[in-house]
C-alpha cells in the first residue's frame, strides 16, 4: 500500500513533538538552562502555528496527508481543524510565556515544558484525525501530560486536582473506546469520514449500534470539554493547578477537546435527532449548572472553572442542530471564549505573580483592583464582558450571536430559551467579579511591579480583544 | 455625507472611552476639563445627527459575514425625530451634569458613561440591519448598569443595577433569537427588506412575535414586565434617569415599531388582543400606584409604565393612526418625562429626598422656576391640551377605538375605554402632586423639613440655589418649551412621519 508523506501538512503537529524530545535533550546537554526551556517551547509552539498559516492561504482547500488513494486520507486538516490546530498552539506558546518568569524547581522545568509540548501536539494532532486509531492515541496524547502538569505544584490541592483529573481521565478513556469499538462494528471502517456514516445510518441495525456509538464518543469528550455530568474534576483542577497550567486545561486543552469532537461529528448529521438531542440536553444542563455553581463560587479559580463548564455548553450549542454552518459556529465561539479566557488567566497570573497566589484565590482579595492596577483590571474586565457577550467587548456579543444563530434558525426554541436564560445568568456571574474588583484595595496591598513578560501579554491580550472587537471576522474567518 | 453616520455614533463612543480613561489616571484629569470635553463630544454628536437627519445619507458595508452582519445605517421618518431627541438629551444631560455633578469623584465615568448611552442609542435608531440593531441595543447595558450602580442612590442601587442589567440582558437575548430566526427565514437581515413578513406562514409569524415582543417588553417595559424600572429610576442620578425615560425605553417600542409590527404583521394580528390587554392593566396599574406612591421619582418612573402602555396599544391597534400615535408618544414621553426627571432629580437632591409625605415650603413661593417647569411637566403627563402628552393619548385611544379590521373591535372598544380612564387617573396623581409640592405648605413648615429622619440620612449635597438658574434653568427651560411646541403644533412631527409610516404600511400589507 502507498501511503502519500507530506512534511509541511503535517510540521503543526511534528514540530511540538519533535521539540518535546529537543527539550529533553538540551536538558542533557545544558542542565542549567531552567526556564529557558519553556522560551524554546514557546518559540517551537510559535513554529509550529506558523506552519498552519497556509490552510488559511490556499483558499477553501483542506490540507490532506497520508493518503491511502485519492480519496481516503487519514489526515485531513480543513478550515475549522487549521483554525483549532492553530489556536491549541498559540494557545499553548501564551501558556508557557505565563510560566517562564514564574520560579519552580530546576529539574522540573524540562520536563514540565516537554509535556506541554506534547500535549499540545496531541490537541494539533487530534483535530485533523481521520482514523480511530491515531484520534484516540492522540486525546490520550493531549490529556494525560496535563495530569502530571496539575500535580507538578506538588501541593495538597494540586494532587487532589490532579487525581480526580486521572480518575476520570480513565473512566472517559474507557467510555471513548467503547465508544470507537461500537463505531468500527457499525461502520466496518476505522475511518472516521462521512462515508462509512451514510452507508451505516442505511441500514437500521447498524444505525441503532452507531447512535449508540456517538453517544458514548460525546459522553467521553464531555469530560475534556468539562460538560455536565462530567465535569466535577473541573473546579477541583483548576484551583488546584499553578495558574498558568489553569489556563492550559481552560484553553488548549478545551481547544484540542473540540477538535477531537468536531472530526466524530462531522459525518454524524445524517443520523438526525436522537444523537444531536443528547447533545441539545447537555449543552443546556451545562451552561445552567455552570453559570448557577459559579454564582454561589467565592474562589475567582473556580468561578474560571465554572464558567468553562458554562461556556462548554454554549460551544456545543450550535452543534445541537442540523443547520448548515454549525461546526463553523461551534469553532467560532471557541476560539473567542479561548481568547478571552486565556486574557484572563494572564491577567490573574500577573497579579499572582506580582502579589503571591493568595491575592487571586479569593474573589474578595481582587477588591480595589481598578485603583491598584487599572491596566491589569481593565483587561480583565474587557475579558469578563467577552465572555458574558456585552459590548464594549463587540466579539463576545458576536459569538453568542454566532452559537445561537443555528439553533434559532432550526426553530429549536426551548433550547434558544435556555440559552437566553443563560445569558443573563452569566452576565450575573461575570458582573460579579468585576465588582469585586471595584471598591478600595485593602491596607495591607503589596504593590509590587508586575514581570514585564507578564504585563506585555496583558497588553497584547486587551489589543487582540480590542481588534477583534473593532474586525471579528479576523478571528471568526480562521473557521472559515 | 455618509461620515456623518458614522461620526454620530464614533463621537460619542469614543469620547465616552477617553472620558472613563481619563478618570484611570493619578491624579486624574480634572472635573471641568472633563466637562467641557464632553460637552463638545455631545455638541458634535448632535450636529452629526442634524446633518444626518437633514441630509439623509446611507452607508451599507460588509462588516462580520460569519454572522451576516452588515454595517448599514441610515435615517428614515420613523427614526428621525427620535435621533434628534437622543442628541437633545445628550446634550442636556451633559451640560446639566455641571449643575448636578456626580456625588462621589469619578466625573469623568460619570460624564463618560453618559455619552456612551447616548452613542449606542443614536446606533439604535440608525441601524437598518437586524444584528446590527441587536448590538447596538446592547451597547448602553454596560454604561447604564455604571451610571445606577457607580453614582446612584446609595440606599437601593446594588438591587436596582442588578435588576436592571439582569432583565434587560433577558430581554435582549430574547429579542436576538427572535430576530435570529426571522433574519434564517426570511433569508436577509436588513430591516428594510424583512419588512411584510417575507413568506413567513403565519405559525411561525405567531412564534417570533411572541418572543420578540417577551424581549423587547421587558426593554418597553410592558407590564407585567415592568418591576425593574421603578427601582432603577429610583436609584439612578438624575442625568442617568432622564436617559433611561427619554431614550432608553424609547428603543424598546422602537424596536416593536421596526422590527415586529411591519416585519411579521400576521403574528402580531394573533398577538394583538393578549399585548392590547397587557398594555391596558399597565396603564391602570401605573396610574393606581401614582396614586399612593410616596416617592416622587418613582412616581414618575410608574407614570412612564403608565405612558409606554399607550405607545403599545397604538402600535397593538394596526393602523396608521395606530403606529403614528404611537411614534408620537414616544417622542413625546421623552421630552415630558427628560423634563420631569431633571426638575425632580434637582427637588430630591435640594430636598435630601423625595418622600411627598414629608412637609415642606410649597414650591410655588420658594422655587417659582421649579416649580412653573413642575406645573408643565405634570399638566403635560395628564395629556392636557395644548400641550406634548394630550396629542399622542388622544391618537392612541382614537386608533384603539378603531382598530384594523382584523383586530376584535369589542375588545379593543374596551381597551380604548381603560385607556381613557387610565388618562382620568393621570389627571388624579398629576394633580395630587401639584397640590403637595407645588401649591400647599408654607416656609414655617420647611424649618421642620431638615429635621427629619429622611433628610439626616441622606449624603450631604453641595449646595446648590434654591430655585433653578444658569444651565439648570436652560436645560429645564428649553425642555418646556419643547413640550409646548410639540403641543401646540404636533403636525410639524405627524407630518414627517407619516410617508414613512405610510410606506411601511403599504409594503407590509402587500
Amino acid at each position: 500500500m502507498n501511503v502519500t508523506l507530506d512534511y509541511g501538512v503535517l510540521a503543526p503537529v511534528l514540530i511540538p513533538a519533535l521539540g518535546a524530545v529537543l527539550v529533553l535533550l538540551v536538558d542533557a546537554v545544558l542542565p542549567r538552562l531552567g526556564r529557558w526551556h519553556w522560551a524554546i517551547a514557546a518559540v517551537l509552539l510559535i513554529a509550529g502555528a506558523a506552519a498552519c498559516v497556509p490552510a488559511f492561504l490556499s483558499g477553501s482547500d483542506a490540507r490532506r496527508t497520508l493518503c491511502l488513494d485519492a480519496t481516503q486520507c487519514l489526515y485531513v486538516a480543513d478550515r475549522p481543524g487549521s483554525a483549532l490546530q492553530t489556536a491549541t498552539l498559540v494557545s499553548a506558546a501564551v501558556v508557557a510565556l505565563l510560566v517562564l518568569p514564574v520560579r519552580s524547581p530546576a529539574d522540573r522545568t524540562p520536563i514540565a515544558s516537554a509535556l506541554v509540548l506534547t500535549a499540545a501536539s496531541g490537541g494539533a494532532g487530534v483535530a485533523a484525525a481521520r482514523d480511530l486509531g491515531s484520534w484516540l492515541v492522540l486525546i490520550e496524547l493531549a490529556t494525560i501530560p496535563t495530569v502530571a502538569l496539575v500535580a507538578f505544584r506538588a501541593r495538597r490541592s494540586a494532587v487532589d486536582g490532579a487525581l480526580s483529573l486521572l480518575t476520570t481521565s480513565l473512566v472517559s478513556f474507557a467510555v471513548l473506546a467503547l465508544g470507537a469499538a461500537l463505531w468500527f462494528a457499525a461502520t466496518g471502517s476505522a475511518l472516521l469520514d462521512g462515508d462509512a456514516v451514510l452507508a451505516a445510518a442505511a441500514d437500521p441495525q447498524a444505525k441503532r449500534v452507531l447512535v449508540l456509538a456517538v453517544v458514548l464518543i460525546v459522553a467521553g469528550l464531555g469530560f475534556k470539554l468539562s460538560l455536565v455530568p462530567f465535569h466535577a474534576w473541573t473546579p477541583e483542577a483548576y484551583a488546584g493547578a499553578s495558574v498558568p497550567i489553569g489556563a492550559f486545561l481552560a484553553v488548549t486543552s478545551k481547544f484540542a477537546a473540540l477538535a477531537a469532537l468536531l472530526v466524530v461529528l462531522r459525518g454524524v448529521t445524517v443520523l438526525g435527532a436522537p444523537a444531536l438531542q443528547a447533545i441539545a440536553v447537555v449543552a443546556a444542563v451545562s451552561m445552567t449548572l455552570g453559570n448557577v455553581m459559579a454564582l454561589r463560587e467565592s474562589s475567582a479559580l473556580r468561578l474560571l472553572a465554572w464558567s468553562t463548564v458554562a461556556q462548554a455548553g454554549w460551544v456545543i450549542l450550535p452543534l445541537a442542530t442540523v443547520a448548515r454552518g454549525a461546526v463553523r459556529a461551534a469553532t467560532g465561539y471557541l476560539l473567542v471564549y479561548g481568547l478571552a479566557t486565556i486574557v484572563a488567566f494572564a491577567v490573574v497570573t500577573l497579579v499572582a505573580h506580582a502579589e503571591g497566589r493568595g491575592r487571586v484565590v479569593g474573589l474578595s482579595s481582587y477588591a480595589g483592583l481598578f485603583r491598584r492596577r487599572p491596566l491589569a483590571a481593565v483587561t480583565l474586565a474587557v475579558a469578563l464582558l467577552t465572555l458574558a457577550g456585552l459590548p464594549p467587548s463587540v466579539v463576545g456579543l458576536v459569538a453568542k450571536v454566532l452559537a445561537l444563530r443555528p439553533v434559532a434558525a432550526d426553530g429549536l426554541w426551548w433550547l434558544a430559551i435556555v440559552a437566553a436564560v443563560n445569558a443573563m445568568l452569566g452576565l450575573a456571574v461575570y458582573l460579579r467579579w468585576m465588582l469585586a474588583m471595584a471598591g478600595t484595595p485593602a491596607p495591607d496591598t503589596v504593590d509590587d511591579r508586575p514581570h514585564r513578560l507578564h504585563l506585555a501579554l496583558v497588553v497584547l491580550g486587551l489589543l487582540a480583544l480590542g481588534v477583534t472587537s473593532v474586525a471579528p471576522q479576523l478571528l471568526l474567518g480562521l473557521a472559515g | 455625507m455618509v461620515a456623518v453616520l458614522l461620526c454620530a455614533i464614533v463621537v460619542p463612543v469614543v469620547t465616552g472611552a477617553l472620558l472613563i480613561t481619563g478618570d484611570r489616571f493619578s491624579p486624574a484629569v480634572g472635573a471641568l476639563t472633563s466637562w467641557v470635553v464632553a460637552v463638545l463630544g455631545s455638541v458634535v454628536t448632535a450636529a452629526c445627527v442634524v446633518l444626518a437627519v437633514w441630509r439623509r445619507p446611507e452607508l451599507d458595508h460588509e462588516w462580520v459575514p460569519a454572522i451576516g452582519m452588515r454595517l448599514h445605517l441610515a435615517v428614515d421618518g420613523i427614526s428621525a425625530p427620535l435621533l434628534l431627541l437622543t442628541a437633545a438629551l445628550g446634550v442636556l444631560v451633559v451640560l446639566h451634569a455641571r449643575v448636578e455633578p456626580p456625588t462621589r469623584t469619578g466625573h469623568g465615568t460619570y460624564l463618560g458613561c453618559l455619552l456612551l448611552v447616548t452613542g449606542g442609542a443614536i446606533a439604535t435608531f440608525l441601524a437598518r440591519d437586524a444584528i446590527l440593531f441587536f448590538l447596538a441595543f446592547e451597547i448602553v447595558l454596560v454604561p447604564m448598569w455604571l451610571l445606577i450602580k457607580g453614582f446612584g442612590d446609595p440606599k437601593h442601587r446594588a438591587s436596582a443595577s442588578a435588576k436592571f442589567v439582569l432583565y434587560t440582558v433577558l430581554g435582549s437575548t430574547l429579542m436576538l433569537v427572535g430576530i435570529l430566526g426571522t433574519v434564517y427565514l426570511a433569508g436577509t437581515a436588513d430591516i428594510d427588506g424583512l419588512v411584510g413578513g417575507a413568506g413567513l406562514s403565519t405559525t411561525q409569524q405567531t412564534v417570533l412575535a411572541a418572543i420578540l415582543l417577551i424581549g423587547l417588553g421587558i426593554k418597553v417595559p410592558l407590564w407585567p414586565l415592568h418591576s425593574w424600572l421603578p427601582a432603577a429610576h429610583t436609584a439612578a442620578p438624575t442625568g442617568g434617569s432622564v436617559l433611561l425615560a427619554g431614550v432608553l425605553l424609547k428603543m424598546g417600542t422602537y424596536g416593536i415599531a421596526r422590527l415586529v409590527v411591519p416585519v411579521l404583521p400576521a403574528g402580531v394580528e394573533r398577538l394583538a388582543p393578549v399585548v392590547g390587554v397587557l398594555a391596558a392593566v399597565g396603564i391602570l396599574w401605573g396610574g393606581l400606584v401614582c396614586l399612593v406612591e410616596r416617592s416622587l421619582k418613582r412616581l414618575i418612573a410608574w407614570s412612564s409604565v403608565a405612558h409606554m402602555g399607550f405607545v403599545v396599544l397604538g402600535l397593538m391597534s394596526g393602523t396608521r393612526l395606530g403606529l403614528q400615535a404611537a411614534l408620537f408618544g414616544n417622542i413625546a414621553h421623552g421630552i415630558v418625562s427628560a423634563l420631569l426627571f431633571f426638575v425632580v432629580g434637582g427637588l430630591k437632591q435640594r430636598w435630601g429626598g423625595d418622600d411627598l409625605a414629608v412637609a415642606r415650603a410649597s414650591l410655588r413661593d420658594t422655587a417659582p422656576r421649579l416649580g412653573f417647569a413642575l406645573v408643565v411637566g405634570m399638566a403635560a403627563l395628564l395629556g392636557l391640551p395644548g400641550l406634548a402628552g394630550f396629542w399622542g393619548e388622544l391618537l392612541a385611544v382614537a386608533s384603539v377605538w378603531n382598530p384594523d379590521g382584523s383586530r376584535p373591535v369589542l375588545l379593543f372598544r374596551v381597551l380604548a375605554l381603560a385607556a381613557a380612564l387610565g388618562t382620568v387617573l393621570a389627571a388624579g396623581y398629576a394633580l395630587r402632586v401639584l397640590r403637595v409640592v407645588w401649591a400647599e405648605g408654607s416656609p414655617a413648615e420647611q424649618a421642620a423639613a431638615p429635621g427629619t429622619p429622611e433628610a439626616a440620612q441622606a449624603p450631604r449635597p453641595a449646595p446648590r440655589p434654591v430655585d433653578a438658574d444658569g444651565y439648570e434653568w436652560a436645560v429645564v427651560g428649553v425642555l418646556v418649551l419643547g413640550a409646548v411646541a410639540l403641543g401646540v403644533l404636533p403636525t410639524v412631527l405627524l407630518d414627517s412621519t407619516e410617508p414613512a409610516v405610510l410606506h411601511l404600511l403599504e409594503v407590509a400589507a402587500r
